[in-house]
């Protein structure tokens, strides 16, 4: 006698999302610099920032900071990065 | 469901004072309400007086009335009140006052047997014929005040909120090969490191017997990856946690707690540090359904604390793809992640239990969580006074989260049952237990110097100084409120315990309180 389990996970298949072209070059970009909210993600993004503007000539940096590490990015900082060409997320610790 | 009513219940359309009534919610498109409201038309005029309470609007009201030819009083619930006030987790939903306007008695879904002790009780004759055609038992459907997404008809005056499905199709049949082992199959595509027990459909249907709710019904939506956990999903994994068919009545408040914002399962299941959800049992269903609250109350004593810690975990890991090897990010992890369950000790505890400091009455059954690290111990045999224990209670309350992070955390305390009888016998209340571990814990001045650049230090300006003994302290908690504090474990063995907080407050995680609804 076959065994009929009913199945206990979610069924939802997650959608792979495919990732932009990598970008040949970061001279004259728009680039955005997420903040997770971090203690010690400023130095880092500071850094970067720096970086950013005098080695690979991005053309503007976006600074956009989350209210909480421990939650989702609520759609209002997600649409601060809108019209970036590439953003970098920053853990920190 | 809360079965006493907070002072600020709201008034009930119609309502009586002095005479028992019949409080009754429903919605207009549940099959199970249409099915049984017409019943409690012959109770109408008996020693008790039956009102409707519609969650739906004006108009499904109307067109519900008449098409079902109710007899009774029917008033539309709104703003959904009455229905947060007396919180069913599904209906129809029955509430029998008594005259001083006090629950007495609750029913869900459609239930001959309890209709027709429900009619005795009022000196009716029973009203519900088994022999009518009528099924003698089905499930509801859950209450409009649990699904804030209405679709525009409740009578919740809110307004629409974001349009999702409440309702999911069943969850999907797997039949095995004849060579295929269930155990070794669901090790491998459902389990937690361990062996679980099958859920075949046999035994996920009794499970779903035992439960008020149709098996397609979303109670929650599990974070971090937000799969929807149906009635029968969350049976499926009650059954392999090795779960009675009876903990679905803990289990349904417990996925609808573990996905209340507050609570931050998202964070809590994603994050670096140890939290895991802590579960903690008060009130009568301690002793129904067996949970175990003495010596050994955090390990394997009982099939009710083991299966529901488990069947939560499984939960999370199956519905909420919060696996360990995956979006679980925990550096070390917590044990609690197999089972994390305990009773309060109540018997022992001189002070009122837990879910009444958080709201509840005594005679109603509560579960509460919090993302809690693994308990730390506290030995303290030789101490003669509450003073002495309480200051080595505080000791260990300094070290959670990092012993120089002040202000950033919360802690459970646990106090075994020798300790309190010192603390008690000496005058404590509860609140002036809570008020002496704030005041008295903290981090001394001198261990901030010189400046190392270690965790806390740099949070030093945010700090409040006080003294404590005499030194110069940094105060460890933000206020009372962070300690929170109950009674567990054996009348031997001078042990108690605090457990740390993960991040805490709006911005982290919040303990949650919520009702476990009476048999």
């Amino acid at each position: 006698m076959p065994v009929t389990l009913v199945h206990p996970g979610t069924e939802n298949v997650p959608q792979a999302a495919t990732p932009p072209p990598r970008l040949p070059s970061l001279a004259g970009k728009k680039v955005g610099l997420l903040d997770i909210s971090k203690p010690g993600g400023s130095f880092f993004l500071d850094r970067l920032e720096q970086l950013l503007r005098t080695r690979y000539q991005a053309a503007e940096v976006v600074r956009v900071k989350k209210p909480t590490y421990t939650k989702n990015a609520p759609p209002a900082v997600v649409e601060q990065l809108r019209g970036m060409d590439a953003v970098i997320e920053a853990l920190a610790d | 469901m809360k079965m006493s009513l907070p002072q600020e219940a709201p008034a009930i359309p119609g309502y009586q004072p002095g005479k028992k009534a019949l409080l009754v919610f429903f919605e207009t498109d549940c099959p199970t309400c249409q099915l049984a409201l017409p019943y409690l038309n012959a109770l109408d005029g008996s020693r008790a007086q039956v009102i409707g309470l519609s969650q739906d609007d004006e108009a499904r009201t109307q067109d519900f009335v008449r098409q079902l030819a109710i007899a009774y009083s029917v008033v539309v619930d709104r703003g959904l009140q009455l229905s947060r006030a007396y919180d069913p987790q599904s209906v129809p939903a029955v509430f029998l006052l008594d005259e001083q306007g006090q629950a007495v008695k609750s029913l869900v879904g459609f239930d001959k047997n309890g209709l027709n002790e429900l009619a005795v009780g009022l000196g009716h004759a029973p009203i519900a014929p088994a022999d009518d055609g009528a099924p003698a038992w089905k499930p509801g459907c859950g209450s409009r005040h649990l699904e804030p997404h209405d679709e525009g008809t409740s009578a919740d005056d809110g307004g629409p909120g974001p349009l999702l499905r409440r309702i999911a199709q069943p969850a999907q049949r797997i039949t095995l090969g004849e060579d295929e082992d269930p155990v070794e199959f669901c090790y491998r595509r459902f389990g937690d490191a361990l062996p679980v027990v099958p859920p075949t459909a046999e035994k996920v249907a009794a499970m779903l017997q035992a439960c008020s709710l149709s098996p397609d019904n979303i109670v929650a939506r599990v974070p971090p990856c937000y799969g929807e956990a149906t009635v029968e999903k969350i049976a499926a994994n009650a059954v392999m946690a090795g779960c009675r068919p009876e903990m679905m009545r803990v289990l349904l408040p417990l996925v609808r707690a573990v996905c209340d914002e507050r609570f931050n399962a998202h964070g809590v299941q994603a994050t670096t540090h140890f939290a895991a959800p802590l579960i903690m049992i008060n009130g009568p269903v301690r002793g129904e359904l067996g949970f175990w609250s003495r010596q050994n109350v955090f390990s394997n004593v009982a099939r009710a604390n083991s299966t529901l810690g488990r069947a939560l975990q499984l939960i999370l890991l199956n519905i909420g793809g919060g696996r360990p090897d995956g979006i679980d990010m925990s550096a070390l992890g917590n044990s609690g992640k197999f089972s994390f369950c305990i009773a309060e000790n109540e018997e022992e505890n001189p002070w009122e239990p837990l879910h009444v400091d958080r709201g509840m009455s005594r005679q109603q059954s509560a579960l509460s969580l919090f993302a809690a690290e693994p308990p730390r111990g506290i030995s303290e045999h030789t101490a003669q006074r509450a003073e002495t224990v309480l200051r080595a209670v505080c000791h260990a309350l300094a070290t959670v989260w990092s012993y120089r992070m002040c202000g950033k955390a919360e802690a459970v305390v646990i106090l075994c049952p020798e300790h309190v009888k010192t603390i008690h016998r000496d005058g404590f209340s509860k609140s002036q237990v809570r008020q002496f571990l704030f005041e008295n814990t903290g981090v001394p001045v001198r261990h901030y110097k010189p400046a190392d650049g270690g965790e806390g230090t740099q949070l030093v300006s945010q700090y409040r100084e006080v003294t404590i003994q005499g030194e110069r302290c940094y105060q460890k908690f933000s206020s009372p409120e962070a300690i929170h504090l109950l009674v567990a474990g054996g009348t031997a063995g001078k042990f108690s315990a605090v457990l740390g907080s993960w991040a805490i407050g709006p911005t982290g995680s919040q303990m949650v309180t919520y009702s476990i609804p009476d048999r």
